[in-house]
Order: structure tokens, then sequence, then C-alpha cells
């Protein structure tokens, strides 16, 4: 039996949706979710888009606080990783990198210290000096992925992150993430692609409408998602 | 790493009862998360000093003048007055245009500041929504690159006050109190409306019309001695108002500035400052959704 990093009963979360001055309606995001997180294993969470997952990694992430339920962290830090954080376009590659890194929370001597590795991984060369508006979409998205791929939190929390830049760095970036999951690196992913959430994952969580649809292996609750959305 | 040690070894952990999550609560305070407090300030005043040279950068990017813009712009405004006050209504009051921008230099660097500040937590929604950065970053951000920009400013100010034929006096080295003075007071206002702001988004408006008629009320155009007497004590009350005051009587009058008054104000926007810092610090869960909500 795997040590818990994070439990999650019956965590219910909604928005005040505003009508008028007065008047005001609650827009339930997620409602009645439970799951365990384990150490050490790699959770995808599969739904439609709206399903709640994005809300739900920033609960995970201490960033939202659910309306219901009960939450309790076995861990220290928990990191949502998340490209273009604060990316500004008139600053060059290496000062937004920086920022990033202070923004996720390294002191600026960090920051500074993983630059080399970020402008390496992004394979940037000389551009990485260059103001970020000059860069491709893909040079863009390299960027983030490096940035954010230092992190070393206790739990690592990811949106949609794979599947950036060209087939070569997507090849990369997945690599650079398979290490990490097989580091013992306890990591919650969302994604669309099944395929990703195959490879990568141990168990999975699907959430339909803001509903627990179901959780469990991989293979098991993949095959009842994709007979739901193809249905 | 990361902003996310709120749950610090030592703290000692408290259930609520069900529904509610696990708070934290400090015993005693170990030595070593004295240690992690105080990283994780020196965390923040590294990323508040980066990314306010990040916006300036950014900012004079956008020019062709760049950093020109920081000179060019006040002297404008400043000609733009000696040419209306000296030059066309030459005549008027002896010394208008030094004792115009005696009052409003100080006067356009509060306004600017605050109305700056007011949606700054709205405007970091994107950074909030993916890290757990200390929210006071938002308000602290604007209000240093403007102080940046500001100390320039009164640079120009004291250049143009040589050049018009004020010799400068020992009394001129008073005007760094008076700049830390006011550079807590426009802190603590800054905060104040921008904590606000999130839960009423309408006070947008309102903090202009404020402006608007704290401007009139600060004596910029007209001196403290045309309100009448009995209603000084009032008049004075409007920080803003008093600083100006002291502003005057330090470089166009010889004068020390009045000490206790500045201790006053000093005091008082501490004070707030401090319950701003503390109450978006334990709410930041609440901005957050607040700034998703509206």
């Amino acid at each position: 039996m795997q040590a818990i990093a994070i439990s999650v009963q019956n965590l219910g979360i909604s928005y005040r949706k505003r009508l008028s001055l007065r008047r005001s309606e609650p827009h339930v995001v997620l409602s009645d979710v439970s799951f365990d997180l384990l150490k050490g294993e790699t959770l995808g969470i599969v739904g439609r888009n709206g399903a709640g997952k994005s809300t739900l990694l920033r609960i995970l992430a201490r960033i939202l606080k659910p309306n219901k339920g009960e939450i309790a962290w076995q861990v220290q830090t928990v990191s949502l990783l998340s490209l273009n954080l604060g990316l500004d376009p008139n600053l060059s590659g290496v000062d937004n990198a920086i920022l990033s890194g202070l923004l996720l929370g390294f002191n600026r001597k960090e920051a500074e210290q993983s630059l080399p590795e970020i402008i390496a991984f992004s394979e940037l060369g000389e551009a990485a000096y260059e103001p970020v508006r000059t860069y491709s979409s893909g040079m863009n998205a390299r960027l983030g992925f490096s940035i954010a791929i230092n992190l070393q939190p206790d739990v690592l929390l990811i949106d949609e992150i794979l599947g950036v830049g060209d087939a070569e760095f997507q090849k990369k970036s997945s690599e650079a993430l398979q290490q990490k999951i097989n580091s013992d690196q306890t990591v919650v992913l969302v994604s669309h692609n099944a395929t990703q959430i195959e490879a990568l994952c141990d168990r999975v969580v699907w959430i339909e409408n803001g509903r627990l649809m179901a959780v469990g292996a991989t293979g098991k609750v993949l095959e009842q998602y994709e007979k739901c959305i193809l249905a | 790493m990361g902003w996310n040690h709120s749950i610090l070894p030592g703290d000692v952990r408290v259930n609520p009862g069900p529904g509610k999550i696990f708070k934290c609560r400090s015993a005693t305070i170990p030595a070593r998360v004295r240690k992690a407090r105080f990283s994780r300030m020196n965390k923040f005043w590294q990323l508040l000093f980066f990314k306010v040279k990040c916006r300036l950068k950014s900012e004079a990017s956008t020019s062709y003048l760049n950093y020109g813009w920081w000179v060019v712009e006040p002297i404008l405004h400043m000609a733009a007055f000696y040419f209306v006050f000296a030059v066309l209504m030459n005549g008027g009051t002896e010394n208008f245009v030094v004792f115009l921008l005696c009052g409003l230099i100080p006067w356009l660097w509060f306004n600017k500041s605050v109305s700056n500040a007011t949606a700054s937590i709205r405007g970091g929604y994107s950074i909030m929504m993916q890290t757990r950065v200390p929210i006071s970053l938002f308000p602290a951000e604007i209000v240093t690159q403007d102080l940046v920009k500001q100390l320039l400013v009164f640079v120009l100010l004291l250049l143009f006050l040589f050049l018009y034929g004020n010799t400068p006096t020992v009394h001129w080295l008073a005007l760094a109190p008076l700049i830390l003075v006011q550079l807590v007071l426009v802190l603590a206002v800054s905060f104040l409306v921008a904590m606000l702001e999130p839960f009423l988004p309408d006070l947008r408006y309102l903090v202009q019309t404020g402006l608007m008629l704290m401007m009139f009320g600060s004596g910029i155009f007209y001196s403290y001695d045309l309100i009448l007497p009995e209603h000084r004590g009032m008049f004075f009350l409007n920080p803003m108002a008093n600083l100006i005051k002291n502003y005057r009587e330090v470089l166009m009058y010889q004068h020390w500035p009045d000490w206790v008054a500045l201790a006053n104000i000093f005091l008082f926007s501490i004070v707030v400052l401090g319950l701003c810092v503390l109450f978006l610090q334990k709410h930041r869960t609440t901005y957050a959704r607040l700034v998703l909500e509206t």
C-alpha cells in the first residue's frame, strides 16, 4: 500500500455568477469529488472541455479554496506547471525565464542557475536574448516548457502542457516528462490526448460535468471514457 | 523552493472539523520556520525588484526614445506650465510657476500611483491563477515602478528651481524625509484601494472622482492662507494638503517641515499599509475566487 500524498473527500466548488446588482446564482463547477493521490504515482485526469479539470488542479495547488469537502495535503510543495507564466513579449527569453522562475517561487540565484539548462533544452540559442515577440509560436512553447520542467516540487500538476512545438520537440518534452515520472515524482496530468495518458499514467480520474464518473486503473477508465465520448 | 511552504515544518496542524480545510497554526516559532519565513520575504523582494525592472524595460522598449521619456515627459510638463504662467500670464503672483510645481509634482505622483494601483490585483489574474505568489506583489510593483520615475522628476524639479533663481539651502535636505513619508502614504492608499476593488469593481469610478475632489482640496493651485482659519484644521486632515504645504516650506521658504505632522502621516500610513498586507496575505484564495467571479 502506497502512502497518500493528497486525499480529496467530497470536494465541491461553485462560483457566484452575478446576474444583477443583488441577484446571483451559483455555478457549480465540481461536486462530490473524492479520490486519493498516492505518493510516486502518475494520476491522469480526463474529461471534456469545461468538465472542471483545470479548477480541480487549481484546488490541488491551493490556489482556489473549495466550498465543500475536505482536502488533506501530506506533502510540502505542490506546483502547477504552466506554460507562458507572465511572459512579456517585449522582454528577452532570458529575462522571461528568470521572471517565471521568481514567480514560481525560486530565488534569484536558483533562477539564474537554471538558465543554461533552460536555454539548452529549449534549443533557442542566441534567440534567447531576443525579445519574445520575435519568436514563432513553437519557440514560445519550447521556452515555456523548458522553464516549467525545471520545477521539482513534491507534487507536480500538469495542465495540457504536452504536444507543444514540432514533432521533434514533442518527443523531447515527452521524454523529459517520462524521466520525471520515473524518478518517483508524484504527478497529476490533465490531457485530452488518450494515448499520452495511457503511456504515462498509472491511474485515471474521469470527470464529467463536475461529477466524478470513474477512478481506477488507466486501461479500464479510459475504455469507459472513450465509449462515452464516442456515443 | 516554491511559494507552497505554507505548511512549514514545525507548524501545528489543526483540523477545524468536517467541511473545512486543514489550517496551520504556529504554536511557537522554531528557528527553521523563522528561516523559511525570512527566505520567503527575501524571495518576495527579489521578485518585486526584478519584476519592476522588467516592467520598466518592457515599457521603454515600446517607444523610440526609450528611457528618454522619463526625462522628456516631465520637462514638457514643466515647460507648458512655465509658458502659461510665467510667459502668457506674466505679472501674476510672483514665483507662481515655482509655487505651482511644488504642489503639482507631489500631487501627480500620488494621483498616478493610486489610479494605476486600483485594478492591479485584477490585472494579476493570469499569474494568480497559476502560482501562489503573494498578492501584495501586484499593487507593490505598480507603486515601485512609479517611484523610480518620480525620483527623476524630483531631481528635475530641483534643477528647475535652481535655474529659476532659487538658491539651494540646507532645508532642501528635508526633501528626503518628505519623499519617504509620501511614499508610505502612496503605498497605504494604493494598497487600500487595490484591496477593496475586487470586492467592489465599481470602486474604479469612485477612486477617480475621489482623486479629483482631493486634488481641489489639496491646495495645489492656491495657498492654505486662503482657507478660513477656522477650517484650516480640517483642510490639513487631508494628508496631501499637509505634505504639499511642507514641500513648499522646504523648497520655497527655507523652513524646516512640520515634523509632527510628517510623523503622524507616516505612522498612520504604516498602520494602514500593515493591515492591508496582512489582509491580502490571509485572504489570498478569496482574491483568486473574486477575480475569477467578476
